[in-house]
């Protein structure tokens, strides 16, 4: 439910409106304002009902932006219209050029404390920050201003949790994510490539509704969608406990729904949502379209070995060196050093045998007699 | 007395664009397109395994998500000679078109409505009057006089809130909105059901591709098995599912995105002058009816057309190494040998090099290199690419279809086929597109079922999966048409990895920086001449720039 | 020349693993070489086309409980090695392990010579382990530790119980569950390199010194050089 403002909280309690600008008064005055202030306080009072939101884009492809969009429950434009007032995204708002950035410092200034800041993408730190600009300014620049004044910080997707694609290796433009840069915010870290349309809205929506932040894991995110990993919620795991595998795509196996494991499926390393939750609507989650889990909201997820292997390759050994096949080679490497040293003990101890019998000794038997 | 304006962010758009304009006599003399952001996705490509890389150049965009994806497994497929199975191909297909559905949608209604709708007039509407106009020019059901002002008083409501949101800071009551307020109240009203609609339509990727955003695809087919008899697996359910979804978007494109777009065109004929342009348009082709390797048989066609002249079209090949070249004479790379050369994208590199003015700055210094933005060239001539080059190419190529939706459109709104190079033409050749798709859609979808239902079950053909199978040294090309216009991807495999891999990408075209000899992209060219009423407020740029769609993280990636 | 071997040492019985360590080490093999075995399983399932129903089979679900069980004895067992590296007989002590000391690295290097370069060297140092040696088991302690904590760190989002919870952090400080897993898989690697070389060293040890090295794991005594008892006695005094 939609919280009454203070104004018609004030009036529900029998005050007058000279009441309640009395009250704004008594407001300003206690927290340090001029005159002409006291006007915007009673008006932050008296509508002050949205919450307010500032929405960041830095290098990022939009598809967190699109993932919201296309939550369900609740859908967006009551999003929109109702629970908060998103005051600057690049993907939606009606005006551009300095009248976009004028909206955005609007919020910073009229509601210092109180707006949330969302940001999807990372922030380049090479090069001084010249790959990403808006506005003539550095992301870096916009991002330290509209952090400073934010009363907390929704790090979308994984290129704003851990740099996502940008960042895969080599990280030309040192791609950097937000919890690296911004500190003393509470930063609420919303992983995935996009993160699952409902799971934005549910993150917005209790943030409204109970006025806190939710209940946060180790690492930063919101327990109700990252505490258990695809592999422990998929509905092909009693294939993956029987032993039942697609052992390549489109065969019989793969008909009949087994298991991904050894199609690469990144499900049993993987938090995310998607088992239950699942996507647009619950529709569908990529197993159950027969494509393996590509990890997608952990981090570093691109590093984190090929798609359709499942342990990790090595660079300088060959496309297909994973930790068996060199495993495997220094086995044999190993067997055939100690097959050598045997043979060299098997010629040391004959000679050993030869010397202690030259002493004129007949076997090994005599060897503990004394002297 | 010419005076230079910016605007930064343009925003209603995907990525960071930047133009700057010089105005002189209340009209754009010059014009400068820049796009601010870039990732290197082709450096970060470099080593990796080729059958990967859809995955990464999906995260190129995740608003025309899917069509870089879908441009890369067949790149790679191109380079190791891999045939897919029909039904890959015609699912594919449908989610080609559900793409296209939901980015036209969404692009007309919420990147683009509010440069002609005027959202805050739409509160003096009279909710009976609207309510007839939209009988008198739709089916569509929901446009009872009721509705209109339930929806009227929420804005209302929302307005007096004075936190205006998304809507703040808008041109609103600029002189250049011409709308009668109850069609701009049928323009709000389609705004929020568009929304509401456009999560549907996508779930057609997710049956197949698993999620949207960012669907799976599969070097060799899809990994969305048949599976008739079981319940994981593509089963009548989910290909009723599938067909519903498709029935809808149709409907909802023809009783409501076609009705407004021309409703709103009629009172802006005068934008059918304005913004043409280059007049160079460019088609790859793509929506492949009896498979990708058989042109012939595509939806969209192929082709070039030079200075308007729609007598002749040209044809296009990017395995050429001087048709497409990108050139990076004013966009912050170097080239090995020298910046004035164009390469082929089988040799192209992506070394990037900022040289512009230390942040924050306010204007770029556009003699120099000024975007990260590179400039491509077909034979040396700047094209213009996306749903307006295709509607122009399949109308001068004489395909029935498209003669049909173009010559109804003009009957309609009484302009001439000249009136097509323009802001409008692109903005109306989006919706027809748009039409055309929903329609095809069903088309791929109905061959799918007599496919199946002859028993063809296959979806990948795994042969050439394992890379001990691949020739030592292997080069490829796939292209498609993605919303914004022709996308390739070329690719460069030694030894199993990806030696080079580069994107030349429709934004790229369009929004690039001039080249080496001067030349202007398509949205520079468009500018000029545009008309500008108040420099403070420049929605007439909006106004062009964003009838290309203009998608920066494809553009620079 | 001939006169060097004319020194034949008197030997004398000693007894240098006590039970405890005998059958810490038994127990110990037993249980890697099932995780080694399961593990290895748990990474590449075999393909069994089965026509049977999922409800009606649990291979991996076994494996993996097999992994699990034998991750518990492994771990208590090891736990149980280092409290008696404190209280055991000096053979077993912690110091056996840990260079500490010249004597140590001395040692070392004539192992080296000896038994790698098979050099001629001062022979019979050591009673219990040679440095080499324990140097080598250090490192697999250390490898101990790294399975206990990437194992049970991957275990712990499954179980409710405190002491596997006690290691969920370490996959969120190792980068994700995925290098977890990846750690751990390469870590198999050392244990199966370690085994087999190991095993061929008991065998070595007791075919060219004759000390009764492979039997001392059962039965604790090795038969030891009168003067290198003495003088490993006089060292630790
Ligand atoms: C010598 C000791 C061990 C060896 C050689 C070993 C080996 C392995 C290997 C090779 C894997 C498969 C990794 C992959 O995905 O590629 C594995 C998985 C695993 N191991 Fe171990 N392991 C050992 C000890 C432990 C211990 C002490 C634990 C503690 C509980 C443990 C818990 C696990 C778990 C939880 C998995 C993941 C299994 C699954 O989720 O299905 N392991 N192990
Ligand atoms: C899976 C197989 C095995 C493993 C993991 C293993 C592990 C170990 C470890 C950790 C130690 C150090 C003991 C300590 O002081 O705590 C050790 C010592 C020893 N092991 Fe094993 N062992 C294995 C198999 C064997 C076998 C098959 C034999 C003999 C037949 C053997 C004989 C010995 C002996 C004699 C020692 C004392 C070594 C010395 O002083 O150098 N082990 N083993
Ligand atoms: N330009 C572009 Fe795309 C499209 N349509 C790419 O291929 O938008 Ni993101
Ligand atoms: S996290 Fe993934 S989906 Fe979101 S912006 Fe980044 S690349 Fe796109
Ligand atoms: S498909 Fe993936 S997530 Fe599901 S059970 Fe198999 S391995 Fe786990
Ligand atoms: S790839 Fe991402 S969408 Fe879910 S199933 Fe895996 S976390
Ligand atoms: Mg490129």
């Amino acid at each position: 439910m939609q919280q009454p403002t203070y104004y018609e909280e004030v009036l529900r309690k029998g005050y007058s409106r000279r009441d309640f600008l009395k009250f704004a008064t008594m407001m300003a005055a206690f927290m340090g304002l001029e005159g002409t202030a006291i006007g915007q306080v009673a008006k932050a009072l008296e509508t002050r009902r949205r919450l307010p939101v500032i929405w960041l884009h830095f290098q990022e492809c939009t598809c967190c932006s699109e993932s919201f969009i296309r939550s369900s429950h609740p859908i967006v434009a009551d999003i929109l219209l109702d629970q908060i007032s998103l005051d600057y995204t690049e993907t939606l708002m009606a005006a551009s050029g300095f009248q976009a950035e004028a909206a955005m410092r609007d919020t910073i200034k009229r509601y210092n404390g109180e707006y949330i800041l969302c940001v999807e993408g990372s922030v380049p730190m090479e090069a001084d920050g010249v790959y990403c600009m808006i506005g003539g300014k550095t992301a870096m620049q916009v991002l330290e201003e509209a952090a400073e004044g934010a009363k907390a910080i929704i790090a979308w997707g994984s290129c704003a949790c851990s740099g996502c694609v940008q960042a895969a290796k080599p990280n030309p433009t040192s791609a950097t994510p937000i919890h690296k840069l911004v500190k003393g915010k509470p930063i609420i870290k919303v992983p995935g490539c996009p993160p699952i349309g409902e799971v934005m809205a549910g993150v917005i929506v209790h943030l409204v509704t109970f006025d806190r932040i939710p209940e946060l894991d180790n690492l930063g995110r919101p327990k109700a969608f990252y505490s258990k990993r695809v592999h422990d919620t998929c509905y092909r795991r009693p294939f993956y406990d029987a032993g039942l595998y697609v052992e390549s795509f489109d065969d019989e196996n793969a008909k009949k729904g087994y298991c991904l494991y050894k199609m690469g499926c990144k499900g049993p390393v993987t938090y995310n949502a998607c088992g239950v939750t699942k996507w647009n609507g619950g529709t569908s989650f990529p197993i159950q379209s027969g494509h393996g889990c590509i990890g997608c909201s952990e981090e570093n997820y691109w590093d984190n070995g090929r798609l359709y292997e499942r342990a990790s390759s090595f660079a300088g050994f060959g496309i297909e060196s994973t930790a068996d096949k060199i495993g495997a080679i220094a086995l044999g490497a190993t067997t055939a050093a100690l097959l050598g040293h045997a043979v060299m003990t098997n010629v040391r101890k004959h000679k050993m045998i030869y010397d202690l019998e030259e002493e004129g000794r007949a076997d090994e038997q005599q060897l503990n007699a004394e002297p | 007395m010419s005076k230079r304006i910016v605007v930064d962010p343009v925003t209603r758009i995907e990525g960071h664009l930047r133009i700057e304009a010089e105005i002189s006599d209340g009209r754009i003399k010059d014009a400068y397109s820049s796009g601010t952001m870039v990732r290197l996705l082709e450096e970060i490509l470099r080593g990796r395994d080729p059958r990967d890389a859809w995955a990464f150049v999906g995260r190129v965009c995740g608003v025309c998500t899917s069509i870089h994806s879908l441009t890369s497994v067949r790149t790679v497929e191109d380079a190791l000679g891999i045939v897919i199975p029909p039904n890959a191909e015609l699912v594919r297909n449908i989610m080609d078109c559900a793409l296209f559905m939901h980015d036209h949608v969404v692009h007309f209604y919420h990147l683009h409505a509010m440069d002609w709708v005027d959202v805050v007039n739409a509160l003096k509407a009279d909710p009976k009057k609207t309510s007839e106009i939209a009988q008198s020019i739709s089916h569509w059901p929901k446009s009872s006089p009721g509705y209109f002002s339930d929806l009227q008083a929420r804005i209302k409501k929302f307005v007096d809130s004075g936190q205006l949101g998304i809507f703040s800071n808008g041109y609103w009551g600029h002189p250049a909105y011409k709308l009668p307020a109850e069609i701009n109240l049928i323009g709000l009203a389609h705004y929020l059901e568009a929304l509401e609609w456009q999560k549907e339509i996508v779930k057609v990727q997710a049956i197949f591709g698993g999620k949207n955003p960012h669907p799976n695809y599969l070097v060799g087919g899809m990994a969305c098995s048949i599976g008739l008899d079981d319940v994981s697996g593509i089963n009548a359910e989910r290909l009723a599912l599938v067909e519903q979804l498709l029935h809808e978007g149709k409907t909802f494109i023809e009783q409501v995105y076609l009705p407004d777009l021309k409703a709103i065109a009629s009172y802006y004929k005068d934008w059918g002058a304005i913004g043409g342009g280059l007049g160079n348009y460019m088609v790859y082709g793509d929506l492949p009816f009896n498979g990708y390797r058989d042109p012939a048989s595509y939806k969209f066609p192929s082709g070039v057309i030079l200075n308007k002249d729609l007598s002749k079209v040209l044809d296009v090949d990017l395995r050429k190494d001087d048709e497409v070249q990108e050139f990076v004479t004013h966009s912050w790379y170097d080239y090995a040998e020298g910046d004035q050369k164009g390469l082929h994208p089988w040799v192209g590199e992506s070394k990037v090099r900022y040289t512009g003015p230390k942040p924050p700055f306010q204007f770029l210094d556009t003699e120099q290199k000024y975007s990260y933005i590179k400039t491509p060239r077909w034979k040396g001539h700047a094209m213009e690419v996306g749903p307006l080059a295709r509607v122009l190419v399949g109308y001068a190529r004489g395909r029935e279809e498209y003669k049909e939706a173009v010559d109804g459109l003009l009957k309609d709104l009484d302009v001439p086929v000249t009136a097509l190079f323009s802001t409008l033409g692109r903005t109306a050749a989006r919706g027809l597109e748009a039409s055309l798709v929903s329609r095809w859609g069903l088309d791929f979808y109905y061959q799918l079922i007599s496919n199946i239902k002859s028993g063809d079950t296959r979806m990948a053909n795994m042969e050439k999966f394992n890379p001990d199978t691949w020739p030592a040294k292997a080069l490829g090309v796939g292209h498609a048409e993605a919303p914004r216009g022709a996308l390739a991807h070329w690719i460069n495999i030694d030894s199993g990895r990806i030696a080079n891999y580069q994107l030349v990408v429709p934004t790229t075209w369009n929004a690039s920086p001039r080249d080496a000899s001067g030349q202007l992209s398509a949205y520079e060219s468009a500018l000029i001449g545009t008309p500008v009423i108040d420099e403070n407020q420049p929605l007439e740029i909006l106004r062009t720039v964003h009838s290309f769609d203009p998608c920066l993280a494809c553009a620079v990636h | 020349m001939k006169k060097k071997y004319l020194h034949i040492h008197r030997l004398r019985r000693v007894y240098v693993w006590e039970l405890p360590v005998r059958f810490y080490h038994w127990l110990n093999a037993a249980s890697i070489i099932a995780l080694i075995i399961t593990g290895f399983y748990i990474a590449n399932p075999l393909a069994l086309v089965s026509h049977q129903e999922a409800a009606f089979r649990y291979t991996t679900g076994w494996v993996r409980f097999i992994h699990f069980a034998a991750a518990y004895i492994f771990f208590f067992n090891f736990l149980f090695r280092i409290y008696w590296g404190f209280v055991g007989n000096k053979y077993a002590g912690w110091k056996q392990f840990i260079p500490t000391s010249k004597r140590f690295f001395r040692e070392m290097w004539q192992v080296f010579k000896i038994d790698i370069l098979m050099l001629k060297g001062k022979e019979y140092m050591s009673v219990g382990h040679n440095a080499m040696a324990g140097l080598i088991y250090f490192f697999t302690f250390i490898a101990f530790g790294i399975q206990c904590l990437t194992g049970f760190g991957l275990y712990s989002v499954t179980s409710r119980w405190w002491l596997p919870r006690l290691f969920a952090w370490v996959p969120s400080v190792l980068g994700g569950e995925s290098m977890t897993r990846q750690i751990h898989h390469w870590t198999m690697w050392f244990f199966i390199l370690f085994v087999v070389i190991h095993v061929y060293l008991v065998f070595y040890h007791d075919y060219i010194e004759g000390r009764g090295e492979m039997s001392s794991m059962g039965g604790g005594w090795k038969f030891i050089e009168e003067e290198a008892f003495i003088k490993d006695h006089n060292d630790e005094l």
